[in-house]
Formats: structure tokens, C-alpha cells, sequence
């Protein structure tokens, strides 16, 4: 049975490509609810598929996934979940205040238009509001993919490597932002490949490599585990290893 | 059923601002095809079962319009979601496949609905096209846009290309249209050709559509409708079956 103070819990989870590849195998993980959980791994490891699995985006060959004690394709579990994607993935025919307004809808939402005017607001966007998405700057659009992913106020918050090709600034504005989400009680999951980030942000953070988990404790834990002074130190022995 | 609203006034949405390219330039195509083939040509042409020829070819070009447009309405819609990946946002939502799947189909019904009104309105001011018998319009339209904006979900589901759209649009829609009875009566085909035609699926849609408007038809109104839906429910469950598995649309 799934735990319900988990946010999300994997068990047996295996994905394997049309093609042979096996992306995850035996996958086993639970992220406690208002945790700030990081996944670290080189390309390949299997995060993007691991998140892909519990936003319902492939189809997984075994196991189960639950997000807050519902199956993940549940109306329920899917209600809960906010994913901000690696690549930048807005509709092309839609202003900002419609990415928001539309996303909105498609979850159900009621309050969409204010919901959206305050996301708009929080993100900094208000210049762009009826400017469609391809017209927007890379930041801009940074920007308006985890404004989309918090319209429909999600207990868990999904960010994959959301501030890879991003500048400084937006850098810190947006940990700024997502240590907010966290404070006031939503769980995130970050997959990053900044080493620095991870070990800023989360509390727990886990090593994945070929689709299997290698280590998981928290940023102190890991360097005493593997008995180095710093997690890039830690990241090489585990990827090593 | 809110999040299907909203698929459904996205679909929707983009049909209305791209309205030059999704309505006004395939409605200018057949009023440019009525002009030329019915006003100009159709002097000299007899009547055709009993009808002048400018006014037997609107129902055809009508349909003609309607599926072209039903289908690449949707293929193109869905196969620019899936590249860009904003298909996403739709399949992580808290909605059915079911809900998916119409959302997805109702913008190639909307299309095509809009350039069908159009050219109805443009071609009784120009040629005066009756409808005899609305009840049967009405059920060749829906089955004949449930077809073909279910193909087009499909093959925008199933295309690697920009290319893999149009060549259904151009290589199988467009000619089975032109072959399928828009500009004549198969009773004037020679032999083998009027044979051939009965294996043409749109003839049947052309013949019903006909049928709605002049009352006249080539083949039984049943047997056309009959045909139509026997086509467009695998069609459709096709479509649905893909948005159930997941096939082509998740990894």
C-alpha cells in the first residue's frame, strides 16, 4: 500500500522504449509530502522519463506511481501535479494571459482570469500579458512555463532543470520564487544538473545513474557517505562507482 | 467536463485567429470553382438530373470544402501540438481520453462548419441552391465531418512530418474528392468507370450532401449514409483508441 503522508511513491517502477532501451528499472522512491527533493544524474539517467512516467507523458512498462496516495492517472493525482518541462513547450497560438487562462481550464480551475492576472503579476509578465508566446525573450517564456505549471495551485510542484540556458538573474529570482512555493507547503521535485542549485535549495537529494538508484540522503548525509568534502566530490565517486 | 470546454474553445480559438487562412481562403477556392465551372461553363453544359449544371455542382464543391478543411484543420492542429509539445499541457490535464479525443475532433468540425455556412450563403446569392430535404443535409453533414476530422486526428497522431499531412490531403483526399461526383453524374461515366466510383467513399458523402440540398442523388440516400457512418465510427474509435493506449502520443 502507498504511504499518505508520500507525495509521490514509486514502486517497481520500469520503462522500457519501444527501441530496448530501458530507461528505469526496479525504480523505487518516496518523497515525503512538503518535502524539497532533488534528482541529480548525468543525461541518460532517466529523470526526464521518471517525471515523463508521473505526469502520465509515456506509458510505463511495470510498477506503480501514486501522488498523494491517489494512482497518478487518476483525475485526483493529476489535479495535483504542476510540471514545468525542460524545453520550452507553450502553445504557439496563445498570449500569456491565455496560456494561463487556458492551462486554467483544462485543470478545472473556477478563479481563472484573477488566478492568471496574479500569476502574471508574481512572474513579471504584465508588459506581455496579450503577446503571443513566440514573441516572448527565452526568460520571458522561463518565466511563463512555471507561471503555467502554478496556475491550478499544485500540491506538487515538478521542475525539470528549470533554470538550464537561464541568466544570473532569473537564476536567483526564480529560487527566489520556488523557496516560496516550498515555505508555504508544496512539495517540489528538481531535477538540475547545477550541483551548486541542488545543495542550495533541497533537502533530500538522490542519485540516479542508468536508471537506478544509487544514493539518496540529504546534501550532509551524502558528503559523510561518500566521504567527501563537497557534492561535486560526491556526484564523481557515485557516478564512478 | 471543464477541462473539454476548454479544449474545445482552444480548438476553437485557433480556427478564429488564423480565420484568413482556416475559413476565407478555402471559401474564395470553391467560390472561384462555382464562378468558373458553374457560371462560366454551365451555359453550355445540359442540365444534370434535371437540374442547372452551376446549381448541381455546389453540393459537391460544399463537401469538397467542408472534409478538405475537417481534416487538415485537425491534422495540423494535433501534429504542430505534438512537435511543439504543448500536447502535454492537454494529456498531463485531469481529463478523459474520451474528453481528449471530441475536444481534439470539434475544431475541424467548427472549421468546416464555418466555411460550409459561407459557401451556402455565397452560392444561394449567386445561383439560388435549394435545400429539398434538411433533415438528410444535416446527417451527411455530421457523418462526413465526424470522418474526416477523426482521420485527420489520426494521421496528425501518426504523422513524422509536415509532409505526411498534406500527402493525405493531396494524394487521397483531394482526387477521391475530385473522382467522387462534385462535378457530374456518374450515369455519364462509361464503363468501368461508373462501376469504380461505387468503391470511391466520398461519392457516397457527395451523393447524401446532394441529396439534402436537390432532393437527387446517384445512389440511395440510405446506402450513402449507410457507407458514410460504416467509415466514420472505426474512423472515430481509431482516434479514441489512440488517446486510450497512448500510442504515438506518449513515448
Amino acid at each position: 500500500m502507498f504511504r499518505n503522508d508520500s507525495a509521490l511513491s514509486l514502486r517497481g517502477l520500469t520503462k522500457r522504449y519501444d527501441d530496448g532501451t530501458v530507461a528505469l528499472e526496479d525504480f523505487d522512491l518516496e518523497i515525503p509530502a512538503g518535502a524539497f527533493f532533488g534528482l541529480l544524474g548525468p543525461n541518460g539517467a532517466g529523470k526526464t522519463t521518471l517525471i515523463s512516467a508521473v505526469c502520465n507523458l509515456v506509458r510505463i512498462t511495470d510498477g506503480q506511481i501514486s501522488v498523494f496516495g491517489e494512482p497518478h492517472d487518476s483525475m485526483a493525482a493529476r489535479r495535483s501535479i504542476g510540471l514545468a518541462e525542460q524545453d520550452i513547450n507553450l502553445d504557439r497560438f496563445l498570449t500569456v494571459r491565455e496560456t494561463l487562462v487556458y492551462h486554467g481550464g483544462y485543470f478545472g480551475m473556477d478563479d481563472l482570469e484573477p488566478r492568471a492576472d496574479e500569476m502574471i503579476e508574481a512572474f513579471g509578465l504584465q508588459s506581455k500579458r496579450d503577446v503571443r508566446a513566440p514573441k516572448l525573450s527565452g526568460g520571458q517564456r522561463r518565466r511563463l512555463l512555471l507561471a503555467r505549471a502554478l496556475m491550478h495551485r499544485p500540491r506538487l510542484v515538478i521542475l525539470d532543470e528549470p533554470t538550464a540556458g537561464v541568466d544570473f538573474e532569473l537564476r536567483t529570482e526564480l529560487w527566489r520564487y520556488i523557496r516560496q512555493l516550498h515555505s508555504e507547503g508544496t512539495t517540489i521535485l528538481l531535477t538540475t544538473h547545477y550541483l551548486e542549485e541542488a545543495e542550495e535549495l533541497c533537502d533530500e537529494i538522490a542519485l540516479i545513474r542508468g536508471g537506478r538508484l544509487i544514493a539518496r540522503d540529504s546534501s550532509e548525509g551524502l558528503r559523510e557517505h561518500f566521504g567527501a568534502a563537497r557534492l561535486q566530490d560526491v556526484y564523481v565517486k557515485a557516478m564512478a562507482s | 467536463m471543464t477541462g473539454l470546454v476548454w479544449l474545445c474553445k482552444r480548438e476553437t480559438l485557433r480556427v478564429s485567429k488564423l480565420w484568413t487562412q482556416t475559413v476565407l481562403a478555402p471559401v474564395i477556392s470553391s467560390i472561384l470553382f462555382i464562378l468558373v465551372f458553374g457560371l462560366s461553363l454551365g451555359g453550355r453544359i445540359d442540365q444534370v438530373s434535371s437540374v442547372d449544371y452551376e446549381v448541381f455542382i455546389v453540393p459537391g464543391l460544399i463537401t469538397m470544402g467542408m472534409v478538405q478543411a475537417a481534416y487538415a484543420n485537425n491534422a495540423s492542429s494535433i501534429f504542430q501540438a505534438r512537435f511543439d509539445r504543448y500536447i502535454h499541457d492537454v494529456l498531463a490535464a485531469p481529463m478523459s481520453p474520451w474528453q481528449m479525443t471530441f475536444g481534439y475532433t470539434v475544431g475541424g468540425i467548427f472549421r468546416a462548419l464555418a466555411i460550409g455556412a459561407s459557401l451556402l450563403v455565397l452560392a444561394t446569392i449567386l445561383v439560388g441552391v435549394p435545400i429539398e430535404r434538411p433533415f438528410a443535409l444535416a446527417a451527411a453533414v455530421a457523418l462526413g465531418l465526424i470522418l474526416f476530422s477523426a482521420l485527420g486526428v489520426v494521421v496528425g497522431i501518426y504523422a513524422e512530418t509536415w509532409d505526411h499531412t498534406t500527402f493525405i490531403a493531396n494524394i487521397v483526399i483531394l482526387p477521391l474528392a475530385f473522382v467522387g461526383g462534385v462535378f457530374y453524374s456518374i450515369e455519364v461515366l462509361p464503363s468501368p468507370w461508373e462501376e469504380l466510383s461505387h468503391f470511391n467513399p466520398v461519392f457516397y458523402l457527395v451523393n447524401a450532401v446532394r441529396f439534402g440540398f436537390l432532393g437527387e442523388s446517384d445512389v440511395s440516400v440510405w446506402l450513402s449514409l449507410g457507407v458514410t457512418a460504416a467509415l466514420a465510427v472505426p474512423v472515430y474509435a481509431w482516434s479514441q483508441w489512440l488517446f486510450t493506449t497512448g500510442r504515438r502520443l506518449k513515448d
